[in-house]
């Protein structure tokens, strides 16, 4: 390969076009080539220069990652988390460990906790239902020993139930902003120059 | 030295260069790298972030030779936090320094 100007900014391109819109791709670029261009009034070759920058795949990637975690960040939805999560996995292995596992125990808490929920919510009415046709005095329904205990039990759970979904949309919301701040404090602190070492 | 040690400090070091005057990119680059051994390319990615959470903010200026460079100037809020993290590490390497002391004052 050629470390040359053109080609450094020839791989940030290709990386980075489609997910950067033409603005942004443009602002990037045009920092690499007055860096280069600085670089080479000051007397340093260009394949000096390339080197010294590091690799251009890396500073594509800490940069699409840093994007796509804006980007989830200012318009929330799991396919944008999705894409920030995945550039984010790319910036090393260790985000295997440090993001992925993570991100999996908390969804699955969060579907269980909603799960419940719906659980509650649906059987606390149909029990409070039998409850008042045996009141009522129909002997088929007879599964309360006592019935008004019955009512009160069921609208109990029922309550439960509903507070368990509320919560757990809460607890989502909470856990996408939390999520991002980690995000991005993952890519500023602990990954991106990583392999250039 | 560890890559991710050094990655953590890049962003106070870029606040500590910014805090004492504007900068253009490369200038900024140069006189980080003449002192920590680093990929310069990082850099812009991370000038990139503090201008999203607002530390930093740029603006062109022309130049002698050649087409204007994009300079870069520490915001309000970029002051302050480059205050406080200064003081933070003042601190902590005062701490480091009182505790390598004390383990030379041990082994004599």
């Amino acid at each position: 390969m050629q470390q040359t100007e053109a080609e450094y900014l020839r791989i940030l391109k290709s990386r980075l076009v489609g997910t950067l819109t033409d603005d942004e791709l443009a602002d990037v670029l045009s920092d690499y080539s007055e860096h280069f261009r600085m670089g080479k009034a000051n007397g340093r070759k260009e394949e000096e220069l390339f080197c010294s920058l590091g690799s251009p795949e890396d500073v594509a990637r800490e940069i699409r990652a840093t994007h796509l975690v804006n980007k989830a960040e200012s318009d929330r939805s799991c396919g944008n988390l999705l894409h920030a999560i995945g550039a984010t996995l790319g910036l090393g292995l260790f985000n295997l460990v440090f993001v992925l596992v993570p991100f999996i125990l908390l969804v699955v808490l969060l579907f269980v906790v909603f799960i419940l929920g719906i659980v509650f919510t649906v059987f606390g009415p149909a029990a409070g239902i039998y409850a008042i046709l045996q009141i009522l005095g129909l002997p088929a329904f007879a599964i309360w020993q006592s019935p008004v205990a019955g009512v009160f039990f069921s609208l109990g759970i029922t309550t439960f139930g509903l507070l368990l979904v509320i919560g757990d949309y809460f607890l989502a919301r909470f856990s996408y902003h939390l999520g991002i701040r980690y995000l991005k404090w993952n890519i500023g602190v602990i990954t991106g120059t990583e392999r250039v070492a | 030295m560890n890559i991710q040690f050094k990655k953590g400090v890049l962003e106070i070091c870029v606040l500590f260069v910014l805090a004492h005057k504007d900068c253009y990119g490369y200038e900024l680059v140069a006189a980080i790298s003449k002192r920590i051994d680093i990929s310069e390319g990082t850099i812009y990615p991370l000038l990139r972030r503090l201008k999203d959470e607002g530390y930093v903010t740029t603006y062109l200026q022309e130049s002698a030779e050649g087409p204007p460079r994009k300079y870069y100037r520490l915001t309000e809020t970029g002051r302050n936090v480059e205050h406080e993290q200064k003081e933070e590490w003042m601190r902590f390497v005062a701490s480091v320094n009182a505790l390598l002391e004390g383990t030379h004052d041990a082994a004599d």
